[in-house]
């Protein structure tokens, strides 16, 4: 990845993360390296065990990393303590989570106003701030329920209007899409889109749905706790094979082009060798 | 207070009454435990108050009345010749101490003989209008009466000392002591009444008379030796002590029932004893059944509280959440508890409970059979008091448990 930048929203140097179930260690993130700058519409790529909700669970300072540092709107959030990283998770961060997650005893709104009350906002205002939310994406009408009595979209859609009752820079989505039908999915993701386009809140997505994938502003694929390929995204080009693509076609920053053509260049090596050795 | 921190307090609040709400059939159940668990306490500290009440009210009723007062030494050593030297002085500091009830009495010790046998007795005399406001030795007669104003050399004798003698009413009876000079004396008496209390202290060994009689039979006229007083129990403390002072020069004793017989308080220490005893059982009870409840809470929202945590509620909300639930559960609780214990003490303090069924004869201990609870607000509110104590006690664990979850693995294991 390239050296980091003074624009960066994040960034995140030589992280390495290693679970451990007893003995037997577990190696999640492996050296990664990652920039993000503001606006950006971010989405993580990569299997089940690649290290994608890892590496935003570092993002968001849910937990601490082995080895390497994270910077988050220029705070090492790994060097604060567990209280610090809270109050810096209130003011700066919103979550969406792959399960909702939603506080199950609240209504849609009284779930959107929680974060406000938190940050000391008054309940009258934090439930205008709820309602305006939830109009956002376009749930207004169905503040009063609970979660229980709201389909799996919808209650997703109010966990975004939580994420962005507090106003963060940052949202982190962990697989806001897993369990949601496709059509629901979708209709998420632009919302996610939109939202980001008219506010310019850094949305980083970690997902393996194609759909997600599709409307990443960048795509960043991890695999094996490292990052192993990534790409900007806008506009849209086709995904297409390595040897029809030419790098310098495509709207991309230099810096990304550069690590694309390299990434290339090893991805042919790679399938060079692999023929020879079939051939032989 | 702030304004935002009278808002998360009340979001604390909120989260701890929603949640409570969520689970109503446990939280029932465990507001259900505590209730029973406090409304048995109250009736268990409302019977034995009304069992102690009645045995002490008994017990002084009977004979010795809340505070005597003699010559100094003379319980040790009843004599003669320890008679109060200067009783009018006691009557005026008792009627200034505000004390209506006393009775003034002559003790002695004497040999009672019948046409059979010969029995020790303690020979009281005793004004009957005064003794009246000080005992109920009068409701204690069984067989024949009590004395009369103006019954001179009548005998009341306890129902065994008769028995012994086996004299009847109307009877001679005739008793030998001392006079104040240490002579001995015999006067004959009419047996006119049997005391058939059940109390040992009384069926055995007394013999009762006018108090001018007994002056007149060992020649000391006008004297006493004792001053009985009847007040209620919270008043002898004090009393004592203004009669002390009052009093002070005239060597005299003034002796609250318990110094007299300290047996008896050491028996009701020991009893509340028992209950504090009980009591430490219940709580304990109550504290592991809500420790098990707000473990189970915690063990179900583990996830929830990554989710709060993640989203910025400090470790310490979270920790108040889960105590303000288990403070909620202990309120509500309580309020049932004392709500139902009350109703039981009311009604049972209206009908009596009746401890013959149980234990059969419980006049020996001068405890009447039937019991009438009666509940103190100090006993209620030690009570309350232990009960909310271990309400905060078993939320602080589970709120510390909480407190230690990390977001992400609360999230992803919860």
């Amino acid at each position: 990845m390239p050296d980091q930048t003074p624009t960066s929203i994040i960034k995140a140097r030589d992280l390495h993360k290693c679970y451990w179930v007893g003995t037997m260690p577990f190696p999640a993130l492996h050296g990664i390296n990652l920039d993000i700058e503001p606006g950006e519409f971010t989405v993580l790529a990569g299997r089940s065990g690649s290290g994608k909700s890892t590496l935003l669970n570092l993002i968001g300072a849910l937990e601490s990393a082995d080895n390497g540092s994270v910077e988050v709107l220029g705070e090492n959030i790994l060097a604060m303590g567990r209280d610090q990283r809270t109050r810096f998770r209130l003011q700066n961060i919103g979550f969406v989570f792959q399960a909702y997650n939603l506080i199950r005893v609240f209504s849609a709104r009284e779930n959107v106003a929680y974060v406000c009350q938190l940050q000391g906002k008054g309940r009258k205002k934090s439930m205008e701030i709820a309602d305006h939310w939830l109009h956002e994406v376009e749930i207004g009408h169905l503040g009063y329920r609970r979660p229980d009595q709201l389909s799996g979209g919808q209650q997703q859609r109010v966990a975004v209007a939580r994420a962005l009752a507090s106003e963060p820079k940052i949202i982190l989505a962990d697989e806001p899409t897993a369990n949601l039908d496709s059509m629901t999915g979708r209709r998420l993701i632009h919302l996610m889109q939109d939202l980001n386009r008219r506010l310019g809140t850094t949305f980083l997505i970690s997902s393996h749905d194609p759909d997600v994938k599709q409307a990443a502003g960048r795509l960043i694929k991890l695999a094996d706790g490292q990052i192993v390929d990534a790409w900007d995204n806008i506009p849209k080009p086709p995904i297409a094979p390595a040897s029809a693509c030419p790098v310098e076609n495509l709207p991309l920053t230099k810096r990304l082009r550069n690590y694309l053509r390299e990434a290339r260049k090893k991805a042919l090596n790679k399938r060079g060798h692999k023929m020879n050795e079939d051939q032989h | 207070m702030t304004r935002s921190t009278s808002t998360l307090n009340s979001i604390v609040l909120t989260v701890a009454l929603r949640n409570l709400l969520g689970h109503l059939r446990r939280t029932l159940l465990t507001v259900g435990a505590i209730a029973v668990g406090l409304a048995a306490l109250i009736f268990l500290w409302g019977f034995n108050e009304g069992l102690h009440r009645n045995m002490l009210g008994n017990f002084q009723n009977a004979i010795i009345g809340a505070v005597q007062i003699h010559h100094q030494g003379f319980f040790q050593h009843p004599e003669l010749s320890r008679a109060i030297r200067n009783p009018e002085r006691i009557v005026t500091g008792l009627e200034k101490a505000g004390v209506a009830r006393y009775s003034r009495r002559l003790e002695t010790f004497g040999l009672a003989v019948s046409d059979t046998t010969t029995q020790g007795v303690m020979l009281i005399g005793m004004d009957p209008t005064q003794e009246q406001l000080v005992t109920e030795l009068a409701k204690r007669i069984g067989i024949g009466r009590f004395l009369q104003p103006g019954d001179d050399y009548k005998l009341i004798l306890g129902a065994t000392t008769a028995n012994n003698l086996q004299a009847k009413l109307g009877d001679e009876v005739i008793i030998i002591g001392y006079d104040r000079y240490g002579a001995m004396v015999a006067e004959s008496f009419t047996l006119a009444g049997i005391i058939t209390s059940g109390e040992m202290g009384l069926d055995s060994g007394m013999a009762i008379t006018s108090l001018s009689t007994l002056q007149e039979m060992v020649d000391l006229p006008e004297q006493v030796t004792t001053f009985v007083i009847n007040v209620e129990e919270k008043r002898i403390p004090s009393l004592v002590d203004e009669l002390d002072h009052a009093l002070r020069g005239e060597s005299l004793e003034i002796m609250p029932w318990y110094s007299m017989f300290p047996v008896m308080k050491e028996w009701i220490i020991l009893h509340n004893g028992f209950l504090y005893l009980f009591i430490g059982v219940v709580i304990f009870i109550v504290l592991a059944g809500e420790l098990n409840t707000m473990l189970l809470s915690m063990l179900e929202r583990t996830r929830e509280f990554g989710v709060l945590m993640a989203i910025g509620t400090s470790r310490r909300q979270v920790a108040m959440m889960m105590l303000a639930e288990a403070v909620l559960i202990g309120i509500i609780g309580i309020a049932s508890g004392i709500l139902l214990g009350y109703v039981i003490i009311l009604v049972t303090a209206e009908i009596g409970i009746d401890l013959s069924i149980l234990l059969g004869s419980t006049s020996r201990f001068y405890v009447d059979p039937l019991i009438y609870p009666h509940l103190k607000l100090d006993h209620l509110g030690l009570t309350i008091g232990a009960i909310l104590l271990a309400s905060i006690l078993a939320g602080i664990y589970p709120a510390w448990r909480a407190s230690l979850l990390q977001p992400a693995e609360a999230v992803r294991n919860g």
